[in-house]
């Protein structure tokens, strides 16, 4: 198994967590293995810091939760999106889009150019 | 996956173990799943848990911070749903009221009137006497008196001068000791003479009362010494009233009785000092200045005030006080003599300066307090009679609300709300009634209360009304809930369940006896002070007031020392007020009838044996100038000496018919020889006077000596009249219109002379029935409140009856049952309900009456004649609230009722 090596960028749990969860409901396990999945092993997440954001962000309305049944019908907590988490997902979305363009233009621009 | 379709709030109002058990479990499914995972890549048990732990990072760390969110997100949630509750119950609440507006409106004017009543007398109280005092250590404050009861006089003198040094020397008990005189005496400040109330006092005063100087000094131990320096203090009032304000008033030159005096202090404004009486405070203060050396003089002249020690109660202080007076017969033997000490059974009296204050007042106050307590007793009950009837309405509504799941807590919910919306506006609206009312009672209270004129609707008595109003909106908010459990067995139930209703009947006629018995008790009451009034009013006070004006005239000392200066000035100023138009006569005198006041002198007959010290009777003397008796319309047998006779220096006494029975019994008086004082020189008694009531209308037939204002030839008196009041008698319905002129008389004779207090006689009696008739109508006001609201309440349980039983009405009148008999029975149920409740009353009445005791005059506390006039005529007001209901039971249509 190849370590972790990106430490997760504060603030960035959040938006990770809900666009997992745009993709249908999941319990907290099922959404680590997502991200391990998609990310390829490349981001480093204590997997414990998950929880407090979960329970955090349904605090604020922009999850629901129930317990249900994994097709190995084990008991666990599955969350979804409300309405009000999509908005969030989409406001989350476009601030980090902006910042990310904002941070490409500083790395990237040449010296002089502000001339 | 079912979600449920419940709000999160609901799903989150759970017991924080829930909420632990909840996390744990989360927690260890994600631990658990993650071994599996690295178990089926090939990992060992052990390896797999080791790297979970390491991934997972510290799990008693994450799960209190994820247990602390969750219980933050509950706490909120809950907070929110109760403001929801309560903006919606409010709302609900707003809506219903709003729909039965007869309900609402009576029920809040009801309760306002007696929560408003019940304010405005509770700020009195508030004021005068919860906390009338406005020094520090207010509660170890005492007056000190000499409390004397011998064969012929009792009651509370002063303290004598040597009494005071001796006490002052060698008490334990008080940190301060001071005494004072109180007077009129005339001042003259930038060319105008006024007659003003002042203060003698030692300078230890301002340490028991622990006065200040809002400017300049107060009276200092300097100041305080035989041979007094020639300085006054203020009070901050009378600098404030009479000179503005002036802060350059220190070193101002003033002219007291004649003599020049300095301005060096004024007192600080919440001192109205000293106030051991309920008399108006002061408004000049001067030195005192007692010689401690001065040979001991038995005369109690002198007001003492103590400050305890801190500690020492009052009893403790008497023991010590009377320690030290037991011994006055051998340390001031000059004064106290053995004999004096056992005739008179001489003993320091010791009263909380409080008590001496408002004791009086404070009684009246309680009581008056007690009556309107009442009052809103009555109204509650009448509330609680609505609001029983709201319950009986609301059964339905309530039946589908407990249907729909609402539990006991909602329904109490709704009800609080509603109760305590509407206790609130009515103690909103209480506020402004009792702001209204208190004006009314100051204009009207006896001038012997003190400090009403203070008196504001403060922020006490505010919170006293809401607080009231809150209590009584919670009790009637809980009131359903005592009544029969809701049940959705009511909404099979078309028509009323008569056992319910039974109870509740019987819940009802209670609170209507209730009432009646209590308006009964307020209006005995009101009752006896009537007919104490009216015997007050039917007495003759022995003079003719109408037509009849007195004013207050001082002399200044300097001027007017002697008995002929001031006889001249009189003279004069009779001869020419004589003259004025419309002036029939004029009179003077030291002591105006009912106003009492004066002094007392050891009398005797001429021939009788020289009475033993001790037996003989201290009585007042008064001065009276020619047409004084004339001028007040008063009786004589005989005839009072005229000026010729004064200024010839051998005019005659006049006694009143008490003094002479008591010297001359079936004898005549008339010639008779009287003397005051020596009893060695004698006045003739030139005439004898009917009954003048002179302190009190109370208390027939005083005892007087009226004294020429210049000594017979060969008598002797205790000084010229130098302060006096005169009275004059006018033809017009406006007597007072005649002071200014009296005014401009006086100026032209000798400008330095003031005149005070101008006053008809008609409004001197008044003043005397003041407390007696500010009770009256207070017991007045508050009883017929009271019989309004029973009749109310007495006709809204008798229409209700009638509502309830119109069924079995009808099959009465179907049976053959007539009008008249249906309509006399309706009316009999009334009668029969509101003599229960005046039995009751009566026996209540009975003791209740017995607090007025000190107030009534010539009727007992239980007149038959009061207590059965208030039962006739509730019982006749019973039948009068049941008419209407009667009629409308006589009109039921048997038909109609049958049918339905």
């Amino acid at each position: 198994m190849p370590t972790p090596d990106l430490p997760i960028v504060r603030g960035t749990l959040d938006l990770l967590i809900l666009k997992t969860l745009s993709w249908g409901e999941m319990h907290g396990l099922a959404i680590v293995r997502w991200l391990e999945q998609v990310t390829h092993q490349q981001l480093q997440v204590e997997e414990g810091a998950l929880y407090p954001a979960l329970h955090r962000m349904e605090g604020k309305g922009w999850l629901e939760s129930v317990w249900g049944y994994t097709e190995q019908n084990r008991q666990a907590k599955f969350y979804r999106l409300t309405a009000a988490g999509r908005r969030q997902l989409a406001a989350e979305l476009s601030r980090w889009k902006s910042y990310t363009s904002a941070v490409e233009l500083v790395i990237t621009a040449e010296a002089g150019s502000a001339r | 996956m079912s979600w449920p379709r419940v709000r999160r709030a609901f799903r989150l109002l759970v017991a924080p173990d829930r909420i632990r058990d909840d996390i744990d479990a989360e927690l260890r499914f994600h631990i658990e799943g993650r071994i599996d995972d690295l178990m089926a890549r090939g990992l060992s048990r052990a390896e797999a848990e080791r790297e979970v732990n390491a991934r997972f990072g510290n799990i008693d760390v994450y799960m209190e911070e994820t247990r602390a969110i969750d219980e933050r997100t509950i706490h909120e949630e809950r907070r929110m749903e109760l403001l929801d509750t309560i903006s919606r119950e409010t709302r609900q609440a707003l809506r219903a009221l709003a729909r039965s507006r007869g309900f609402t409106f009576i029920a809040i004017l009801t309760l306002a009137l007696g929560i408003g009543a019940t304010t405005a007398v509770y700020t009195l109280l508030d004021r005068v006497v919860l906390n009338p005092l406005p020094y520090p250590h207010a509660e170890r404050l005492v007056k000190i008196g000499s409390l004397v009861s011998g064969k012929t006089v009792a009651g509370e003198w002063g303290v004598s001068e040597a009494g005071y040094f001796y006490y002052l020397e060698h008490n334990r008990s008080f940190d301060a000791l001071g005494v004072f005189t109180r007077n009129e005496v005339s001042m003259v400040a930038d060319g105008r003479a006024e007659r003003v109330r002042m203060a003698r006092v030692s300078a230890s005063v301002s340490r028991v009362l622990g006065a200040h100087a809002a400017l300049g000094r107060l009276i200092n131990a300097d100041d305080d010494r035989p041979g007094v320096a020639p300085v006054v203090v203020l009070s901050h009032a009378y600098w404030i009233s009479r000179f503005g304000g002036d802060p350059a008033i220190i070193g101002r030159p003033v002219t007291i009785e004649g003599f020049p005096m300095e301005v060096v202090g004024v007192l600080a404004p919440d001192e109205n000092v000293p106030l051991v009486s309920a008399a108006p405070a002061p408004e000049l203060w001067l030195p005192l200045g007692l010689d401690p050396a001065a040979r001991p003089i038995n005369s109690h002249y002198l007001t003492a005030v103590g400050l305890l020690k801190g500690g020492v109660s009052i009893d403790a202080a008497s023991a010590d006080l009377a320690r030290l007076t037991a011994r006055f017969p051998e340390v001031l033997a000059e004064a106290y003599s053995p004999a004096f000490m056992r005739d008179y059974h001489f003993a320091a009296k010791l009263t909380q300066l409080r008590e001496a204050v408002v004791g009086e007042s404070a009684r009246t106050l309680w009581m008056l307090l007690g009556a309107v307590a009442l009052v809103l007793v009555i109204a509650c009950a009448n509330v609680a009679n609505l609001f029983l009837v709201r319950i009986e309405t609301k059964r339905r509504e309530m039946a589908v609300r407990t249907a729909l799941g609402a539990d006991r807590v909602h329904l109490a919910w709704h009800y609080l709300t509603e109760s305590t919306l509407l206790a609130l506006v009515a103690g909103t609206l209480a506020v402004a009634l009792a702001w209204g009312a208190i004006h009314i009672l100051v204009a009207m209270a006896p001038t012997s209360i003190p400090r009403l004129a203070e008196i504001n609707l403060g922020g006490s008595s505010v919170a006293f009304a809401f607080v009231v109003s809150l209590g009584t909106g919670v009790v009637f908010g809980l009131l359903p809930l005592g009544s029969r459990a809701v049940s959705v067995s009511t909404l099979h139930d078309g028509s009323r369940g008569t056992a319910v209703s039974r109870g509740r009947r019987a819940i009802r006629g209670a609170l209507v006896v209730a009432q009646v018995a209590l308006a009964v008790v307020l209006l005995a009451a009101g009752g006896v002070m009537l007919r104490s009034f009216e015997r007050l009013r039917a007495v003759h006070p022995g003079f003719d007031a109408n037509g009849v004006i007195a004013l207050d005239l001082s002399l200044p000392h300097a001027r007017y020392g002697d008995y002929r200066s001031t006889s001249e000035l009189y003279r004069q100023l009779q001869g020419r007020i004589s003259s004025l138009p419309g002036v029939e006569s004029v009179g003077a005198t030291t002591s105006l009838p009912l106003e009492g006041g004066g002094h007392c002198a050891t009398t005797f007959a001429e021939g009788d044996a020289t009475p033993t010290p001790g037996a003989a009777q201290c009585i007042r003397y008064v001065y009276v100038t020619p047409g004084y008796f004339g001028t007040m319309g008063i009786a004589l047998r005989g005839a009072a000496p005229d000026w010729s006779a004064v200024s010839g220096e051998h005019a005659g006494a006049v006694i009143s018919g008490s003094v002479a029975n008591r010297f001359w019994a079936d004898r005549s008086a008339l010639d008779g020889g009287i003397s005051g004082g020596d009893g060695e020189t004698f006045f003739r008694v030139a005439g004898v006077t009917g009954d003048v009531r002179i302190d009190d209308l109370r208390e027939p037939n005083p005892e007087v000596v009226y004294y020429p204002i210049v000594p017979a030839k060969g008598t002797a008196l205790w000084g010229p009249a130098d302060a006096i009041t005169m009275v004059v008698r006018v033809k017009s319905s406006d007597p007072l219109a005649i002071v200014p002129a009296i005014r401009r008389t006086l100026v032209r004779i000798d400008p330095t002379i003031p005149i005070a207090n101008p006053r008809a006689m008609s409004d001197v009696v008044a003043k005397s029935m003041a407390r007696l008739s500010f009770t009256m109508v207070l017991l007045g006001v508050a009883g017929a409140m009271a019989l309004v609201l029973s009749a109310v309440g007495l006709y809204g349980v008798i229409s209700y009856i009638v509502g309830e039983r119109r069924g079995e009405i009808g099959v009465r009148m179907a049976l053959g049952a007539r009008a008249s008999e249906v309509g006399g029975m309706v009316m009999l149920q009334s009668v029969r309900l509101a003599a229960i409740g005046v039995a009751i009353g009566l026996v209540c009445a009975a003791a209740a009456t017995r607090v007025l005791r000190s107030l009534l005059f010539e009727v007992s506390p239980t007149d038959p004649l009061t207590l059965v006039a208030v039962a006739v005529f509730l019982v006749l007001l019973a039948a009068l609230a049941s008419y209407a209901p009667a009629r409308r039971a006589a009109r039921v249509d048997p038909i109609e009722v049958l049918r339905a």
